[in-house]
Protein backbone atom coordinates (compact mmCIF):
# COMPACT_ATOMS: atom_id res chain seq x y z
CA UNK A 1 0.00 0.00 0.00
CA UNK A 2 1.21 3.45 -0.86
CA UNK A 3 0.81 6.16 1.24
CA UNK A 4 -0.43 9.49 -0.24
CA UNK A 5 1.98 12.52 -0.56
CA UNK A 6 -0.37 14.59 2.41
CA UNK A 7 -0.01 11.32 4.60
CA UNK A 8 3.50 11.00 4.40
CA UNK A 9 4.05 15.00 5.25
CA UNK A 10 2.31 14.62 8.46
CA UNK A 11 3.67 11.64 9.22
CA UNK A 12 7.55 13.00 8.88
CA UNK A 13 5.94 16.28 10.86
CA UNK A 14 4.91 14.40 13.69
CA UNK A 15 7.63 12.41 14.08
CA UNK A 16 10.37 15.65 13.86
CA UNK A 17 7.90 17.26 16.53
CA UNK A 18 8.57 13.91 18.70
CA UNK A 19 12.09 14.30 17.73
CA UNK A 20 12.45 18.13 19.25
CA UNK A 21 10.40 16.71 22.02
CA UNK A 22 12.20 13.78 23.48
CA UNK A 23 15.45 16.27 22.72
CA UNK A 24 13.71 19.10 24.99
CA UNK A 25 12.21 17.12 27.65
CA UNK A 26 14.49 14.60 28.09
CA UNK A 27 18.43 14.26 29.53
CA UNK A 28 19.50 13.30 25.67
CA UNK A 29 19.19 17.04 24.94
CA UNK A 30 22.04 17.60 26.94
CA UNK A 31 24.19 14.52 25.86
CA UNK A 32 23.62 15.22 22.29
CA UNK A 33 25.04 18.89 22.99
CA UNK A 34 27.61 17.47 24.55
CA UNK A 35 28.85 15.21 21.62
CA UNK A 36 28.57 17.70 19.18
CA UNK A 37 30.67 20.28 21.59
CA UNK A 38 33.11 17.60 22.47
CA UNK A 39 33.93 16.36 19.03
CA UNK A 40 33.80 20.23 17.81
CA UNK A 41 36.49 21.23 20.41
CA UNK A 42 39.73 20.75 18.41
CA UNK A 43 37.87 22.90 15.21
CA UNK A 44 36.34 25.35 17.37
CA UNK A 45 39.42 26.85 19.18
CA UNK A 46 41.37 26.50 15.99
CA UNK A 47 38.69 28.80 14.65
CA UNK A 48 38.54 31.23 17.51
CA UNK A 49 42.38 31.53 17.45
CA UNK A 50 42.55 32.21 13.50
CA UNK A 51 39.43 35.38 14.09
CA UNK A 52 41.56 36.49 17.01
CA UNK A 53 44.35 36.87 14.90
CA UNK A 54 42.78 38.06 11.42
CA UNK A 55 40.88 40.49 13.64
CA UNK A 56 43.82 42.30 15.57
CA UNK A 57 45.76 42.44 11.70
CA UNK A 58 42.42 44.08 10.34
CA UNK A 59 42.03 46.06 13.18
CA UNK A 60 45.80 47.37 13.36
CA UNK A 61 45.04 48.33 9.82
CA UNK A 62 41.96 50.89 10.76
CA UNK A 63 43.37 52.14 14.12
CA UNK A 64 46.96 53.46 12.89
CA UNK A 65 46.00 56.66 13.19
CA UNK A 66 44.72 56.43 15.87
CA UNK A 67 47.40 54.72 17.40
CA UNK A 68 50.11 57.73 18.19
CA UNK A 69 47.05 59.59 19.86
CA UNK A 70 46.23 56.47 22.31
CA UNK A 71 49.62 56.17 23.34
CA UNK A 72 50.29 59.53 24.36
CA UNK A 73 46.94 59.29 26.43
CA UNK A 74 47.73 55.58 27.69
CA UNK A 75 51.43 57.15 28.79
CA UNK A 76 49.97 59.53 30.82
CA UNK A 77 47.38 57.07 32.61
CA UNK A 78 50.30 54.97 33.09
CA UNK A 79 51.89 57.93 35.30
CA UNK A 80 48.58 58.41 37.08
CA UNK A 81 48.40 54.63 37.85
CA UNK A 82 51.67 54.32 38.93
CA UNK A 83 51.66 57.17 41.59
CA UNK A 84 48.41 55.53 42.93
CA UNK A 85 50.01 52.28 42.79
CA UNK A 86 52.95 53.57 45.15
CA UNK A 87 50.18 55.25 47.82
CA UNK A 88 48.15 51.66 47.40
CA UNK A 89 51.16 49.74 48.23
CA UNK A 90 51.78 51.77 51.61
CA UNK A 91 48.14 51.37 52.47
CA UNK A 92 48.94 47.70 52.46
CA UNK A 93 51.74 47.87 54.04
CA UNK A 94 49.89 49.51 56.86
CA UNK A 95 46.92 47.10 56.04
CA UNK A 96 48.69 44.20 56.65
CA UNK A 97 50.45 45.36 60.26
CA UNK A 98 46.89 46.15 61.46
CA UNK A 99 45.71 42.39 60.90
CA UNK A 100 48.66 41.24 62.13
CA UNK A 101 47.90 44.07 65.56
CA UNK A 102 44.76 42.76 65.43
CA UNK A 103 45.02 39.35 64.25
CA UNK A 104 43.44 38.78 61.75
CA UNK A 105 44.27 36.21 58.89
CA UNK A 106 44.40 37.71 55.49
CA UNK A 107 41.72 36.95 52.93
CA UNK A 108 41.90 34.11 51.10
CA UNK A 109 42.44 34.06 47.56
CA UNK A 110 39.84 32.47 44.85
CA UNK A 111 40.09 28.72 44.13
CA UNK A 112 40.27 28.73 40.17
CA UNK A 113 39.70 26.96 37.46
CA UNK A 114 40.97 27.53 33.80
CA UNK A 115 39.21 27.35 31.09
CA UNK A 116 39.17 28.59 26.99
CA UNK A 117 36.35 30.00 25.27
CA UNK A 118 35.91 28.39 22.00
CA UNK A 119 32.33 30.00 20.78
CA UNK A 120 29.73 32.21 21.18
CA UNK A 121 25.71 32.32 20.84
CA UNK A 122 24.89 34.05 17.44
CA UNK A 123 22.49 36.61 19.04
CA UNK A 124 23.01 35.79 22.98
CA UNK A 125 25.24 37.65 24.94
CA UNK A 126 26.34 33.44 25.85
CA UNK A 127 29.95 32.25 25.51
CA UNK A 128 30.88 28.20 25.54
CA UNK A 129 33.70 27.20 27.68
CA UNK A 130 35.58 24.09 27.95
CA UNK A 131 34.84 22.90 30.77
CA UNK A 132 32.23 21.35 32.81
CA UNK A 133 30.58 18.99 35.33
CA UNK A 134 33.23 16.51 34.73
CA UNK A 135 35.82 19.65 36.07
CA UNK A 136 33.00 19.66 38.90
CA UNK A 137 31.94 23.30 37.39
CA UNK A 138 28.26 24.03 38.72
CA UNK A 139 25.57 26.69 37.59
CA UNK A 140 26.01 29.74 38.78
CA UNK A 141 29.66 30.30 39.43
CA UNK A 142 31.32 32.89 38.68
CA UNK A 143 34.05 33.90 35.56
CA UNK A 144 36.38 36.15 35.30
CA UNK A 145 39.89 36.99 33.66
CA UNK A 146 43.67 36.80 34.47
CA UNK A 147 42.87 40.69 35.84
CA UNK A 148 40.29 40.21 37.95
CA UNK A 149 37.07 41.16 35.81
CA UNK A 150 34.14 39.94 35.98
CA UNK A 151 33.28 38.39 32.46
CA UNK A 152 29.65 36.57 33.96
CA UNK A 153 28.50 33.35 35.16
CA UNK A 154 28.08 29.82 34.19
CA UNK A 155 24.43 29.12 33.13
CA UNK A 156 24.47 25.54 31.58
CA UNK A 157 26.14 22.92 32.81
CA UNK A 158 27.22 19.79 30.19
CA UNK A 159 29.83 17.30 31.21
CA UNK A 160 32.83 18.62 29.05
CA UNK A 161 31.61 22.34 28.85
CA UNK A 162 29.53 25.35 30.14
CA UNK A 163 27.60 28.33 28.81
CA UNK A 164 28.46 31.20 30.49
CA UNK A 165 26.38 34.34 30.46
CA UNK A 166 28.19 37.81 30.21
CA UNK A 167 27.16 40.33 32.28
CA UNK A 168 25.53 42.05 29.55
CA UNK A 169 23.29 39.35 28.85
CA UNK A 170 19.92 40.24 29.33
CA UNK A 171 19.37 38.07 32.44
CA UNK A 172 22.22 39.33 34.20
CA UNK A 173 21.91 41.67 37.01
CA UNK A 174 23.78 41.96 40.28
CA UNK A 175 25.17 44.53 42.66
CA UNK A 176 27.79 47.05 42.02
CA UNK A 177 29.62 50.02 43.49
CA UNK A 178 31.12 52.80 42.46
CA UNK A 179 34.65 52.42 44.03
CA UNK A 180 35.71 55.68 45.02
CA UNK A 181 32.51 57.12 46.34
CA UNK A 182 30.94 54.24 47.63
CA UNK A 183 27.53 54.42 45.66
CA UNK A 184 26.08 51.69 45.12
CA UNK A 185 23.29 50.33 42.25
CA UNK A 186 22.25 47.41 40.19
CA UNK A 187 24.15 46.30 37.33
CA UNK A 188 22.12 44.88 34.74
CA UNK A 189 23.02 43.41 31.24
CA UNK A 190 20.47 44.92 28.17
CA UNK A 191 22.02 42.96 25.49
CA UNK A 192 24.44 43.39 22.77
CA UNK A 193 27.19 43.88 25.02
CA UNK A 194 25.37 46.89 26.64
CA UNK A 195 25.44 47.56 30.84
CA UNK A 196 23.66 49.98 32.84
CA UNK A 197 23.86 50.30 36.50
CA UNK A 198 20.51 51.54 37.47
CA UNK A 199 18.33 52.45 40.76
CA UNK A 200 21.25 54.73 41.81
CA UNK A 201 19.62 57.83 43.55
CA UNK A 202 19.15 61.41 41.96
CA UNK A 203 21.26 62.96 44.51
CA UNK A 204 24.61 61.33 44.34
CA UNK A 205 26.96 61.91 41.76
CA UNK A 206 28.53 59.73 39.28
CA UNK A 207 31.16 60.94 36.97
CA UNK A 208 32.36 59.45 33.48
CA UNK A 209 35.05 56.79 33.78
CA UNK A 210 34.29 56.22 37.30
CA UNK A 211 35.38 52.55 37.93
CA UNK A 212 32.71 49.90 39.29
CA UNK A 213 33.54 46.85 41.45
CA UNK A 214 31.13 44.06 42.40
CA UNK A 215 29.63 43.92 46.07
CA UNK A 216 28.92 40.86 48.16
CA UNK A 217 25.25 41.76 48.48
CA UNK A 218 23.06 39.86 46.63
CA UNK A 219 25.10 36.67 47.32
CA UNK A 220 26.08 36.64 43.55
CA UNK A 221 29.43 37.67 42.61
CA UNK A 222 32.16 38.17 45.46
CA UNK A 223 33.56 41.50 46.04
CA UNK A 224 35.93 43.42 44.60
CA UNK A 225 35.64 42.48 41.09
CA UNK A 226 35.95 44.67 38.14
CA UNK A 227 33.31 45.37 36.09
CA UNK A 228 33.89 48.17 33.84
CA UNK A 229 34.01 52.44 33.92
CA UNK A 230 31.17 55.09 33.75
CA UNK A 231 30.63 55.80 30.31
CA UNK A 232 27.17 58.12 30.00
CA UNK A 233 25.42 59.18 32.65
CA UNK A 234 21.46 59.83 32.15
CA UNK A 235 19.22 61.60 34.53
CA UNK A 236 15.59 62.15 34.03
CA UNK A 237 13.62 64.95 35.63
CA UNK A 238 10.61 61.96 35.83
CA UNK A 239 12.60 59.52 37.25
CA UNK A 240 13.71 58.37 41.22
CA UNK A 241 16.83 57.55 39.91
CA UNK A 242 19.65 57.73 37.50
CA UNK A 243 20.48 55.38 35.54
CA UNK A 244 24.59 55.40 33.80
CA UNK A 245 25.79 53.12 30.96
CA UNK A 246 28.91 51.16 31.81
CA UNK A 247 31.85 50.30 29.60
CA UNK A 248 32.54 46.89 30.03
CA UNK A 249 36.37 46.06 30.64
CA UNK A 250 36.97 43.00 28.56
CA UNK A 251 36.58 42.71 24.84
CA UNK A 252 34.99 39.62 23.60
CA UNK A 253 37.28 39.64 20.76
CA UNK A 254 40.31 39.66 22.93
CA UNK A 255 38.78 36.75 25.21
CA UNK A 256 40.24 33.45 25.03
CA UNK A 257 41.35 32.25 28.71
CA UNK A 258 39.13 32.32 31.66
CA UNK A 259 38.54 31.52 35.00
CA UNK A 260 35.54 30.21 37.34
CA UNK A 261 35.76 30.78 40.69
CA UNK A 262 34.83 27.95 42.68
CA UNK A 263 34.86 29.42 45.85
CA UNK B 1 22.35 10.82 -0.76
CA UNK B 2 26.26 12.27 -1.70
CA UNK B 3 24.65 15.38 -1.76
CA UNK B 4 22.80 15.12 1.09
CA UNK B 5 26.25 14.65 2.91
CA UNK B 6 27.73 17.43 1.68
CA UNK B 7 24.99 19.61 2.56
CA UNK B 8 25.15 18.09 6.31
CA UNK B 9 29.06 18.59 6.41
CA UNK B 10 28.37 21.94 4.83
CA UNK B 11 26.45 23.21 7.53
CA UNK B 12 27.90 22.52 10.38
CA UNK B 13 31.23 23.37 9.49
CA UNK B 14 29.66 26.87 8.41
CA UNK B 15 27.69 26.74 12.27
CA UNK B 16 31.26 26.80 13.85
CA UNK B 17 32.54 29.30 11.20
CA UNK B 18 29.79 31.22 12.69
CA UNK B 19 29.90 30.60 16.50
CA UNK B 20 33.93 30.72 16.50
CA UNK B 21 35.26 32.85 13.87
CA UNK B 22 32.70 35.58 12.68
CA UNK B 23 32.43 37.26 16.30
CA UNK B 24 35.86 38.53 16.28
CA UNK B 25 34.37 41.03 13.31
CA UNK B 26 32.31 44.12 14.03
CA UNK B 27 30.20 43.55 10.54
CA UNK B 28 29.94 39.27 10.66
CA UNK B 29 29.15 39.25 14.36
CA UNK B 30 25.47 39.50 14.42
CA UNK B 31 24.91 38.33 10.46
CA UNK B 32 23.04 34.88 10.14
CA UNK B 33 25.07 33.31 7.48
CA UNK B 34 22.98 29.99 7.98
CA UNK B 35 19.80 31.53 7.39
CA UNK B 36 21.78 33.42 3.93
CA UNK B 37 22.44 30.04 2.91
CA UNK B 38 19.39 28.26 3.49
CA UNK B 39 17.44 31.18 1.58
CA UNK B 40 19.96 30.91 -1.32
CA UNK B 41 19.24 27.56 -1.79
CA UNK B 42 15.28 27.72 -1.74
CA UNK B 43 15.92 30.29 -4.33
CA UNK B 44 18.05 28.48 -6.60
CA UNK B 45 17.28 25.10 -6.84
CA UNK B 46 14.96 23.52 -9.15
CA UNK B 47 11.04 23.92 -8.12
CA UNK B 48 10.46 20.48 -7.45
CA UNK B 49 14.29 19.37 -5.29
CA UNK B 50 13.99 18.77 -1.73
CA UNK B 51 17.24 20.01 -0.87
CA UNK B 52 16.58 23.50 0.27
CA UNK B 53 14.30 22.12 2.94
CA UNK B 54 17.09 19.32 4.16
CA UNK B 55 18.82 22.73 4.47
CA UNK B 56 16.68 24.59 6.32
CA UNK B 57 16.58 21.24 8.98
CA UNK B 58 19.95 20.51 9.43
CA UNK B 59 21.23 24.21 8.99
CA UNK B 60 18.46 24.69 12.28
CA UNK B 61 19.49 22.62 13.58
CA UNK B 62 23.38 22.93 14.03
CA UNK B 63 22.51 26.11 15.22
CA UNK B 64 20.24 24.91 17.96
CA UNK B 65 22.87 22.65 19.24
CA UNK B 66 24.87 25.43 19.58
CA UNK B 67 22.88 28.22 20.99
CA UNK B 68 20.98 29.30 24.24
CA UNK B 69 17.41 28.16 22.68
CA UNK B 70 16.10 24.76 22.91
CA UNK B 71 15.60 22.73 20.12
CA UNK B 72 13.78 23.12 17.18
CA UNK B 73 14.04 27.02 17.30
CA UNK B 74 16.19 27.75 14.63
CA UNK B 75 14.94 24.54 12.52
CA UNK B 76 10.89 25.65 12.80
CA UNK B 77 11.88 29.07 11.67
CA UNK B 78 14.42 27.85 8.91
CA UNK B 79 11.57 25.60 7.69
CA UNK B 80 9.01 27.80 7.95
CA UNK B 81 11.39 30.39 5.59
CA UNK B 82 11.87 27.45 3.34
CA UNK B 83 8.11 26.33 2.66
CA UNK B 84 7.51 29.98 2.05
CA UNK B 85 9.86 30.88 -0.27
CA UNK B 86 8.81 27.43 -2.08
CA UNK B 87 5.08 28.40 -1.99
CA UNK B 88 5.67 31.84 -3.32
CA UNK B 89 8.01 30.64 -6.20
CA UNK B 90 5.61 27.69 -6.89
CA UNK B 91 2.93 29.75 -7.02
CA UNK B 92 3.98 33.57 -8.47
CA UNK B 93 7.38 33.71 -10.00
CA UNK B 94 8.05 32.88 -13.10
CA UNK B 95 12.13 33.03 -13.92
CA UNK B 96 12.78 32.00 -17.32
CA UNK B 97 16.02 30.59 -16.93
CA UNK B 98 15.41 28.62 -14.17
CA UNK B 99 13.43 25.58 -15.89
CA UNK B 100 10.10 24.10 -13.90
CA UNK B 101 11.21 20.82 -13.37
Amino acid sequence: MKLSYRVRIGIISVLIVFFFLALNLTPVGKEVRNFFYLISEPIQKFFWRVGDRVSDFFELITEIKNLKKENEELKLRIQELMSEIVALKELKKENETLRKALGIGLEKEFKLVLAQVIGKDIFKDSILVNKGSRDNISKGLPVITEQKILIGKIKEVYENFSKVILISHQESSFDAKILEAEIYGVVKGKGNFKIFLELVPKEKEIRERDLLVTTALGGIFPKGLLVGEIKEVKKSDIEPFQQAEIKPFFDLKELEKLFIIFE
Amino acid sequence: MKKLIILILGFYFLTLFQISFFPHFFLTNSLNFILILVVLINLFEPRKEKLGLFSAFFGGFFLDIFSENFFGFWVLIFLAIAVFLKFILRKYVQIPIFKPT
